[in-house]
This record gives structure tokens, sequence and C-alpha cells, in this order.
């Protein structure tokens, strides 16, 4: 912290800071957010068997969820994740980013049209790749990663700059990692699977893939997030500082190894699903450590939760964060996976991890900065911003338990060797309470939304305020 | 402590070195135990069919003479280049449409599998390493959720005319079932019969090539 704090003040802070990049690209991450949403929604409605398109081949329930993963991945999450680090990086390090205005429009308008291009090819050309996470056609990941090494070196040069004077602070270590790490997940797991290698071995890197893009890019920019906006709205430092360096070292170490866990039992050698679910269950110590950080930090300050929705968002994520963390160290084991592999558990645990923890903590991280990026003291409506919050977290908390339940019922009923069409048929009500949990989640959503728009469009600035004072 | 703090540190040990560790033990280590199995290509897949004249060959000959003029007009003849071709279509659209959301292409040794899944009177009909090294598993396609049933032994479970209506509408073979109906793999043919297309005659021999390599074909799958 010691350059946020020391470096002038409030005024110098807020020059470095680009504000039209960070409202375009939260912006764009809203309204993907909204669309992948939809997306999942849509598919729901075939799972019920009330999908209102049939028979449309553009509109195909099957492509439609690639959109909704592969939107969330690219759309949402990164759009999202730039915006706020446009915001935190600067701030954190003292330095402006490598360049605002050719770079960094260049990446804002290469990453909308990278998305697009992705929804255009998978909906209406049929050009889609079956790797989780990694839709997008083969041949648009060459320009995904040319993207991840100019966002690498977008961020990289304030954070090389500040690294120069002083230790780093934590968001650093988070980023820095990140931004190597990138790039580098995303050209392994959709290059070597389809040129240089097929089968086990091809399953093996997709499975690092998926787990990789969580958690050597997602997780690392959200913890990274996290350590800077918790601090920075309760006024306080962090508790421990030792504990930060124990939850980086030990994801940084574990987290890579943890991949195969999404294919025990297959013709992967046993050896690696082996250290797949040991690394997996080691991670659960370093997560509860960090946990333990930002829990200790809130001590003294609860009350803060009551009024402050964004550090609410913050927290609630960060306790989902931990339950999927604990339930991963469980349903790792060969054990569970005899049960709930490929069953609904699987589809309520990554709901829990990517909507309740990471989506949660980018919508407060969001709600945070945008009225200070318009200038006005608090979002527009107190009442929307709460009902935003309460309807998103009961939907997802509704989601995760339906889910669950739902993927303990087929995998029994699977072991029990019952005919194929009973599983479907036990579904079906789990599947119904899903649709209505997601018809809360985007409620709430375009509640938080239709906020967001007001606050930016209504209302008098902070500015025109002060001047009349 | 402070060295771990510096973005040099940071980027190559864990950065980089974890990273790469972890990458040796997962996924590197394992391709370099089974890199003794043959990699497969299409054609070699289309050589082995006609040479062995597996389930799947006969029923490329069945969709030939069910549909010829739809054959005729896409794949010409019955041979090892079109059967090769239909693979080939077959496997992309399998993987455009998102089949493999709903369909995995693995049994696992545990909770019944096995017997749910595996041919009746072949012994060992779990998933194993070989009959996934071919180019039409690049990347795999085991799949992570089941919603309908797994799909990697289905040459032995259902015959090519339940696959057609089942690809047009699964509601008539499989009352229940969720699983959109597909007419756009369909077309009229001159007499105004409703048939499968390029696309659907590809889709129907993967999917009925899936598992054919272990499916001893009987004396009455032959063609009259």
């Amino acid at each position: 912290m010691a350059t946020a704090t020391s470096t002038a003040g409030e005024v110098q802070l807020t020059n470095l800071v680009n504000y039209t990049l960070v409202k375009l690209h939260v912006a764009m991450g809203l309204i993907f957010f909204i669309i992948v949403g939809l997306m999942g929604f849509l598919y729901s409605l075939q799972l019920d068997g009330i999908y209102p398109f049939p028979g449309i081949e553009f509109l195909s329930p099957g492509r439609v969820r690639m959109i909704h993963t592969a939107g969330a991945a690219y759309g949402f999450l990164v759009n999202m994740f730039t915006g706020l680090l446009y915001w935190a990086v600067p701030r954190f390090t003292g330095y402006k980013v490598l360049n605002e205005k050719y770079l960094g429009g260049f990446m804002f308008i290469g990453l909308q049209a990278a998305v697009l291009i992705t929804v255009v090819a998978i909906l209406f050309l049929g050009q889609a790749d079956n790797v989780e996470w990694g839709e997008t056609p083969w041949w648009l990941d060459p320009i995904i990663v040319a993207w991840l090494l100019l966002h690498a070196i977008q961020f990289g040069a304030p954070i090389i700059k500040a690294s120069q004077k002083a230790p780093l602070y934590v968001t650093g270590w988070y980023v820095s990692a990140m931004l190597v790490w990138t790039p580098l997940v995303v050209f392994m797991g959709n290059f070597i699977p389809r040129f240089w290698s097929a089968g086990s071995g091809a399953g093996a890197v997709q499975s690092t893939f998926i787990h990789d893009l969580v958690g050597l890019y997602v997780t690392p920019v959200a913890w990274g997030l996290m350590y800077y906006f918790v601090p920075v709205i309760m006024k306080k430092p962090m508790w421990s500082h030792g504990l930060s360096l124990l939850g980086f070292w030990g994801l940084a170490f574990f987290y890579p190894m943890n991949g195969v866990h999404h294919f025990l039992w297959s013709p992967i050698p046993m050896f690696a699903q082996y250290s797949a679910v040991f690394a997996t269950v080691a991670i659960e110590f370093a997560v509860t450590s960090v946990l333990i950080n930002f829990m200790m930090t809130l001590r003294g300050s609860a009350e803060v939760l009551k009024y402050n929705v964004p550090l609410r968002y913050m927290y609630t994520g960060a306790i989902f964060y931990w339950i999927t963390c604990f339930q991963c160290a469980f349903h790792v084991t060969l054990t569970f996976q005899k049960v709930i592999h490929f069953t609904d558990w699987v589809t309520g645990h990554a709901h829990l991890i990517m909507f309740g923890t990471f989506g949660m903590w980018v919508l407060g991280m969001a709600e945070y900065v945008w009225p200070r990026l318009f200038g006005k003291e608090t979002m527009y409506s107190k009442g929307m911003s709460e009902g935003a919050y309460w309807l998103l977290t009961i939907g997802v908390i509704a989601m995760f338990v339906d889910l669950t339940a739902a993927g303990l019922v087929q995998g029994f009923d699977w072991i029990g060797l019952n005919p194929w069409i009973d599983s479907v048929n036990f579904s079906k009500p789990f599947w119904y309470f899903r649709s209505v949990a997601g018809i809360m989640m985007l409620t709430g959503l375009l509640m938080y939304a239709m906020n967001f728009y007001k606050t930016a469009t209504a209302g008098k600035g902070l500015e025109a305020q002060l001047r009349n004072a | 402590m402070g060295k771990m703090e510096r973005f040099p540190f940071i980027v190559l040990v864990a950065g980089l070195g974890f990273f790469l560790f972890a990458d040796f033990i997962s996924w590197a280590l394992p391709m370099f135990v089974l890199k003794d199995i043959p990699m497969k290509k299409v054609s070699d897949l289309a050589a082995e069919a006609k040479a062995k004249n597996t389930s799947a060959w006969a029923d490329f000959e069945r969709l030939a003479m069910y549909y010829p003029e739809q054959f005729k007009k896409y794949y010409g003849e019955v041979n090892e280049k079109s059967f090769e071709k239909a693979l080939r279509i077959g496997h992309h659209w399998y993987v455009a449409e998102g089949c493999w959301n709903c369909h995995s292409q693995m049994i696992r040794p545990v909770s019944n599998e096995t017997l749910r899944f595996g041919i009746p009177g072949v012994s060992n009909t779990v998933s194993y390493p070989s009959e996934y090294q071919n180019e039409l598993q690049a990347p795999v396609l085991w799949g992570t959720k089941r919603i309908g049933p797994d799909l990697i032994r289905e040459a032995a479970v259902h015959n090519i005319d339940w696959q057609v209506a089942h690809l047009y509408n699964p509601l008539t073979t499989s009352p229940g079932s969720n699983m959109p109906g597909y007419p756009w793999y369909f077309e009229k043919d001159k007499n105004g019969n409703i048939v499968p297309n390029e696309r659907g005659i590809g889709l129907l021999t993967y999917v009925m090539w899936l598992g054919s390599w272990e499916v001893k074909p009987t004396k009455e799958w032959a063609l009259k």
C-alpha cells in the first residue's frame, strides 16, 4: 500500500486512471453478463421441455449453451476484470498503464470483436471447439493469445516501474503472475489438444486448461482486486502480511496441478489423477489462510456490511468461495467422484464459484467504482441496490442447493441401473426450480444494470453540487 | 521476504517455474507414458472399418441403400474415401452442435457404468486409452455432463433406423426425453419423403461409428 497512500493525495491519484476505459469495459461486461445469463436461462428451458424456439438451427440449445460458457469467460469476466484493473493497477502502483488512448482503445475494440465473432461463429457458422471454456473456434484463439500479450504489457508496465522502487503490494503479486499465466494457459489449452496430441493426452491438457483458466486467470485477478478494494473501502490495512504471502504462494504452487481432477476414473494415467487430488486438497489450506486474513480484517468493522453494499457483495462472495473450495476438497476424492461425476452437482458447484463468488465480487467492485466514475456521491437508488443484492444472493444459493441435490439424485439413480429416462424424469422438478432461480438472478441483474444506467445519466454530479454550495 | 514481493521473482518462480512444473506432472508426463499408442488419422479409421467390416461400415452401406438419392448426391459410392468424409462431417457437426454438452463419451470402471453402457458379451468395455488415440478425439470428447446417456458404445445400443427417427424428433423414440429435435439435418427427396441430408448422413455415420470397434458383427448384419 506504500505507493497508494504516500504519493500526494486523491487528486493526483484520480489523474492516473483513464475513466473512459473503466466505464467502457465495465459497461460491456455488465451487458454481456445479462446476455450470458439470458442464454443460460434459455438453455435451462430446454431441460424443462419448454424451449421457446424449437426447430430453429441458430438458436439450437446446444449452441446457446456454448455462448453461455464462452461468453461468461470472454464477454463478461475479461471485460469486467480489465475495466477494474484499469482502475486498480494505476492506483496501487502510482503509474499510468502503458498506453491509454491507442493500446487501450485497440484492446477494448479487439475484445468486443473477438466476443462477437465467437457468437456469430458458434450460432450461425457451426464453428466451435469441444474444449470446455475454450469453445471459441480454433482460428480465433491466436487472436485471443495476442490480445492477452497486449494485456500483459499494458498492465505489466506500471507494475514493473513500481517494483523497481519498493516491494509490490499483494495485488501486484497476483496480477504479475496472472499476466504471465493467462497467455500460456490459453495457448496450451487451445492448441496442444488439437495439434500435438489426442485422446487421453488431450484430455489431460484440456482438463488442466479448464481449471487453469479459473485458477490462473480468474482467481488471481479476483483475489488481487479483493486485496485492493477491501482495505480501501474499510480504510484499514489487511490483517496479516504473512498470511497474504502464504495464500499467494500456496495458490501459485498447487493451483496449476489441479486440472486432472476433472477427469478422475478416466483413461489418464493414475499418477496424474492422484497428484491432482492431492493438490486440490492442499489448495483448500491456502484458500482458508486467505479467508482467515479477510475475516480478521473485517473484525471490528462488521457493521460496515449493513450499509455498504459493495463490501457486502465482496464478503458474500468470499464466503461462497470458501464453501466452494471446502466442497471441492471432498468431492475431488475418487470416492465422491463415483457418484457425482457427470451430474448436476458439478453444475451447481460451477455456478456457485463463477456467479456466487466471482460474479458477486465484480458486481461489488463495479458498484463501488461506478458512482465515482461519474462524479456521483452514491448509486442512484439504494432500494435497487439492495434489491439486486438480495435477488442475486438468494437466487444463487437456491440454484446451488437445488443442483447439488439434483446431482445426488442423478448419481444414485445411475448407479442403481434404472432406465435412463428415469433420471431425466426425476431431475425435472429440480430443473424447473433451477429456472426459477435463474429468473431471480436475471431480475437481480437487470435491476442492478438499471441502477447503473440511472446513476450514469440521472441526478446531479458531485462537482455540480459543490459549485452550487 | 522482500524478494518474494518483486516483479521478476514472482514472474520467474510463480509465473513460469510453478506453471511448467505443474504442466509437466499434469499432462506432459501422461503423454510420455502413452506415447507408444499409435495415433490414427481419419483415413486409418475408415480403412480399419472397411477391413474389419465393422458394424459402422454395414450402417454406412445401409444409409446408401435407404437414401440412394441423397447418398449419391453428397457422398457418391460406398468406399473408404466417402466413409472418411462422412466421419469428418459428422464429427464436425457433433462438436458444433454441442452434442458433447449433454452426452459423454467415456465409461468409467465404477458406478456400474460398464453394466449400463458396456456391450453384453464383451468382457472389457470400460474406456481405455488406445480407443481415443485418433484424430476425431483431438480435442477429446469425454464431455463433462450427462443429460442423455453416454455414447461411446452407441453402435451396440440402437440401430440406424432408430437413430434416424431419434435425430429428427427424439420424442418419437424416447418418450419424456428433453433432447431437442434436429430437423435441419434432413431434407425432402424427390418423392417428398423426409430424409437425412449431407450433414445428417455424416452425423448418423459418426454416431453409429462410436463403439463399432467393439461390436462383433453377426451374420444378420450383412446386407443382401
